[in-house]
C-alpha cells in the first residue's frame, strides 16, 4: 500500500502558534541584547587577543599576552583588585544596613512620611556622574560646602581628595548615598508583604523589639536580602562614574578600581587590546565571585524555606 | 470621487512631490561641514572667524563641541575606522601629531601655512614631511600675576622669590594663596613641567631633545631620578606642606579648580595658557580683571636660562572626508589663515597669539601687550610640551602618577619614589 504524500498544509509545524507569538514578543528585546551586548562583548573579547591599538589597529594575534600582562601587573594585583573588593564589600554592606534602617522607619505611619520617602529616594533619580561631580565640589578644599561648614567650627582646610584613604572613603560614601535608596525601596516592599502571624506569636512570647527584628524579621527577609546583595555586588564590581569623576583613580592610582583600570588602558593609553583584556580579566574574576555569591543566595533560600 | 478628479489629485500630488524634490536640490548648492572641537576660549574665538568665512563661502558649518576627556579617544577611533559623516574638520594638538598624521590630508597647499614660529609644524608632519594641520593659535603657558598686589619689580624671578613674595602677601592678608596651578594628569604643564623645564631638566635625557633618533641612541634615559627632578618635586612638596603657598588639595586640581581660585581673587600667581588672558580680564568672570600681568617663569636653582613652551593648536581634515568637502574645508581654513583682522580680534579677545606670524609684525607696531607676550614666549629658549612617539600618553600619565605620589608622600621619600618610578618612564617609551 502506498502512502499518500502529506501536503504542506497538513505537515506538523515545528512551533505552535503560542510559541511563535512568544518568540515574536521577545524578538525586539533579543535583537537589542544581541546587537548591543552580545556582539560588542564578542568584539571586545576578540580585541583582547590582538595587538589592537586605537591609533593603529594592526589586529595581529598575540594570544594570551595581554592577559599575562594584566595578571602580572603589580598595580592590578596590589591596588586595583583590593580597592575593587573593598569598595564592593563596604558599599554593599553599608547600603544594606542604611537601607534596612530606612525601610523600617518608613514602614511606620507618621506625619510627613510620604515627603520623607520621596526625599530618601531622590539620590536614585540622579545620574551617578552628576552625584560624583556634586561630591567632588562639596569636598573641594577651597569652595566645598563641607570645607566651609568645618571652617565655621575652626577645622582647617583639608585636601580630602589628595590622600588615598580619605578620598577612597568619599568614593565609598558617595556610592552608599546613591544606592541606599535602592535597598530601601526593595526592603520596604518586602517588609510590607511579611505575614503578621509570626509577629503576633512573638508578641505573645513577650519578645523584645530587637529580638523580633533578629529572630523574625531578618530570617523572613533573608531571600530578598540575598538577591539584593547578589545584584548589587555584581553591579558594584563595575563601578566607574563615581571613581573617575571624584579622583580619576588618583592620587597616583591609589584609588583605581577595575573598571577605571580597563578604561585607562583602552582610552587614555589608547591600547584597546590591553583594555579589553583587563575587562576580560575582570569578567573572569566576577564570574567566580558571582558563582560563589549565587551559591550563598541559594543556601539562604533553602534555609528560609 | 470620479476618475477625473482622482487623476487630477494624483497629478497635483506628483507636481508637489516634484517641486519638493527640486527644493533641496536648490539648497544643496551650499556645502555642509561639521567641525569637532573643544569649547575653549581660543577655539571659540577662531570658530567665529571660520563662521564669518563660512557664510561668505556658502558653507553650512555645524559645530560639535566635545569635552577634553573624551576628545582624543573619540576622534582617534573615528580616524582609525575611516568613519565618514561625523567630523569634516577636527581640532588638532601637537601631542597627537604623530598618531594622527597617517589619517589626515596634507595642508601644505593652504595659503601662508608656513607662517609660524620655527619648528611648530614638525610635530604634525606626515611621512612625506608635509604638514597635516592649519594653525589656529599658538598655545603657550605663561606666568600670570596680580598687578594690584605685586609691582613689576617685585615679580618673582626665582623659586625662592616666589615663596618669599607669596608668604609676604599671605602674611599681610592680601591674598589667601601665593601660587595655584593644575597638577593632575594632562594639567602637568601648570605646575611640574614649567618648573622642571626651568630647572635645566626634562623627562628624558638629553634635556629638551625631541628627536626620537637621538633619544633612542641615548637609550631613552629618564631624568626622573636626577637632582634637578628631585629639586622640582621638593619645591612642590614644600609649596603644599611646608611653605603653604599653595592650597593643600592642589595635587587634585585640574586647570578648572586652579582657574576658579585665581579668578576668585584668592591667589597672586598662576601659570596657564596665555589664551586665558581674556577670561582672567573679563569682569563678569574674574575678580582679578584689570589687574592681570604676565612675566617669565621663576627659575629653579639649576636653571641656565628661561625656557617656554610654544606649540600650536590647529584644524585638520580627515582623509575619509569626500574630496568636495576637503576642498571646501581647505578654502575655509585658508580664508582664516589670511584673515589678519580676524586674527587680531582673536588675540585681543583671548590672548592667544595669532596663527599667522605675518600678523605678529602688525601687532609689533601697535600693541604693547603683544610685544610683552612675544618677548616672554618667543624671545626665549624653547621646549616642545610633548614627546612624539606612540606611547607618549602612557608616559605622560606614568610621569604624572610618580610626581603626585612624590608630593603627597613623605618629603624624605621623594628621591626613593622618583628612583623607583624611573624604570616605568624608560619602559613607557619601549612599550
Amino acid at each position: 500500500m502506498s502512502m499518500a504524500p502529506v501536503s504542506a498544509a497538513h505537515r506538523p509545524r515545528l512551533l505552535g502558534e503560542k510559541e511563535r507569538f512568544m518568540l515574536l514578543l521577545i524578538a525586539p528585546a533579543a535583537l537589542v541584547l544581541l546587537s548591543f551586548e552580545v556582539v560588542p562583548i564578542l568584539i571586545g573579547m576578540n580585541a583582547s587577543f590582538r595587538d589592537w591599538s586605537l591609533v593603529n589597529p594592526q589586529k595581529t594575534w598575540v594570544g594570551l599576552r595581554h592577559y599575562v600582562e594584566v595578571f602580572t601587573d603589580p598595580v592590578f594585583l596590589k591596588i586595583v583588585l583590593p580597592n575593587t573588593f573593598i569598595l564592593m564589600v563596604s558599599s554593599v554592606t553599608l547600603s544594606l544596613v542604611f537601607g534596612l534602617a530606612l525601610a523600617h522607619l518608613l514602614k511606620r505611619q507618621f506625619f510627613g512620611r510620604i515627603l520623607i520617602q520621596t526625599v530618601v529616594l531622590l539620590p536614585l533619580t540622579i545620574a551617578p556622574v552628576i552625584t560624583a561631580t556634586m561630591m567632588r565640589w562639596s569636598f573641594n578644599d577651597q569652595f566645598g560646602i563641607l570645607t566651609n561648614l568645618l571652617a565655621v567650627i575652626g577645622v582647617p582646610q583639608v585636601g580630602w581628595l589628595s590622600e588615598r584613604w580619605p578620598s577612597f572613603i568619599i568614593i565609598i560614601l558617595t556610592d552608599v548615598w546613591i544606592w541606599t535608596p535602592w535597598f530601601t525601596i526593595i526592603l520596604l516592599a518586602a517588609l510590607q508583604g511579611l505575614p503578621k502571624e509570626p509577629y503576633e506569636a512573638a508578641q505573645i512570647d513577650a519578645a523584645s523589639k530587637w529580638g523580633i527584628f533578629t529572630h523574625v524579621t531578618l530570617p523572613l527577609l533573608r531571600p530578598v536580602i540575598a538577591v539584593c546583595v547578589l545584584i548589587r555586588a555584581i553591579d558594584a564590581f563595575r563601578t566607574f562614574d563615581q571613581v573617575w569623576v571624584l579622583t580619576g583613580g588618583g592620587p597616583a592610582r591609589s584609588t583605581e578600581v577595575f573598571s577605571v583600570y580597563a578604561y585607562v588602558e583602552a582610552f587614555v593609553n589608547l591600547d584597546l587590546g590591553r583594555g579589553a583584556a583587563a575587562a576580560g580579566a575582570g569578567a573572569i574574576i566576577m564570574l567566580a565571585v558571582g558563582l560563589g555569591l549565587y551559591a550563598i543566595v541559594n543556601r539562604a533560600m533553602e534555609v528560609s524555606r | 470621487m470620479s476618475i477625473c478628479k482622482s487623476l487630477r489629485l494624483l497629478a497635483g500630488l506628483g507636481l508637489a512631490a516634484g517641486l519638493s524634490a527640486l527644493a533641496p536640490g536648490a539648497a544643496s548648492a551650499a556645502t555642509d561641514l561639521t567641525i569637532c572641537y573643544m569649547n575653549h576660549p581660543v577655539q571659540a574665538a577662531n570658530l567665529a572667524i571660520l563662521e564669518k568665512w563660512a557664510k561668505k563661502q556658502d558653507i553650512n558649518l555645524t559645530k560639535t563641541p566635545m569635552s577634553y576627556s573624551i576628545y582624543l579617544p573619540k576622534i582617534t577611533q573615528m580616524l582609525a575606522n575611516n568613519s565618514t559623516g561625523q567630523c569634516d574638520i577636527i581640532w588638532h594638538n601637537d601631542d597627537w601629531g604623530q598618531d594622527w598624521a597617517q589619517y589626515l590630508v596634507s595642508t601644505d597647499d593652504i595659503p601662508e601655512i608656513k607662517n609660524v614660529a620655527e619648528g611648530q609644524l614638525e610635530p604634525f608632519f606626515n611621512e612625506k614631511g608635509q604638514p597635516t594641520t592649519v594653525p589656529m593659535a599658538t598655545t603657550a603657558g605663561i606666568f600670570f600675576y596680580r598687578t594690584d598686589l605685586v609691582s613689576e619689580a617685585e615679580v618673582p624671578k626665582t623659586w625662592d622669590d616666589l615663596v618669599k613674595v607669596s608668604q609676604k602677601l599671605q602674611k599681610e592678608g592680601k591674598v589667601k594663596w601665593g601660587y595655584v596651578g593644575g597638577m593632575t594628569f594632562t594639567n602637568t604643564f601648570f605646575s611640574f613641567w614649567w618648573s622642571l623645564w626651568n630647572n635645566n631638566c626634562d623627562v628624558y635625557a638629553p634635556a629638551y631633545e625631541r628627536d626620537n633618533a637621538v633619544l633612542s641612541k641615548n637609550g631613552w634615559k629618564p631624568m626622573t631620578a636626577d637632582a634637578c627632578q628631585v629639586q622640582t618635586a621638593e619645591f612642590w612638596w614644600d609649596a603644599l606642606h611646608k611653605n603653604n603657598i599653595s592650597p593643600p588639595g592642589m595635587s587634585t586640581y585640574s586647570r578648572d579648580e586652579a582657574n576658579a581660585i585665581f579668578q576668585a581673587g584668592d591667589a597672586a600667581f598662576t601659570v596657564a595658557d596665555s589664551t586665558l588672558l581674556g577670561t582672567y580680564n573679563d569682569p563678569k568672570k574674574s575678580k582679578a580683571a584689570g589687574h592681570v600681568g604676565m612675566a617669565r617663569f621663576p627659575q629653579g636653582p639649576m636653571s641656565k636660562e628661561h625656557r617656554s613652551w610654544i606649540d600650536i593648536w590647529g584644524w585638520s581634515i580627515p582623509k575619509s572626508v569626500t574630496p568636495e568637502k576637503q576642498k571646501a574645508a581647505k578654502a575655509l581654513l585658508g580664508a582664516m589663515m589670511t584673515d589678519y583682522e580676524g586674527q587680531i580680534a582673536q588675540w585681543e579677545q583671548t590672548g592667544g597669539p595669532p596663527p599667522n606670524s605675518k600678523v605678529w609684525a602688525m601687532l609689533d607696531k601697535s600693541d604693547p601687550v603683544w610685544r610683552q607676550v612675544k618677548g616672554i614666549l618667543f624671545d626665549s629658549a624653547h621646549v616642545h610640551d610633548a614627546y612624539y612617539f606612540r606611547n607618549w600618553a602612557v608616559v605622560h600619565k606614568t610621569y604624572s602618577d610618580i610626581l603626585i605620589k612624590a608630593v603627597t608622600g613623605a618629603r624624605e621619600d621623594i628621591p626613593k619614589v622618583l628612583t623607583e618610578g624611573a624604570p616605568a618612564i624608560h619602559q613607557g617609551a619601549m612599550r
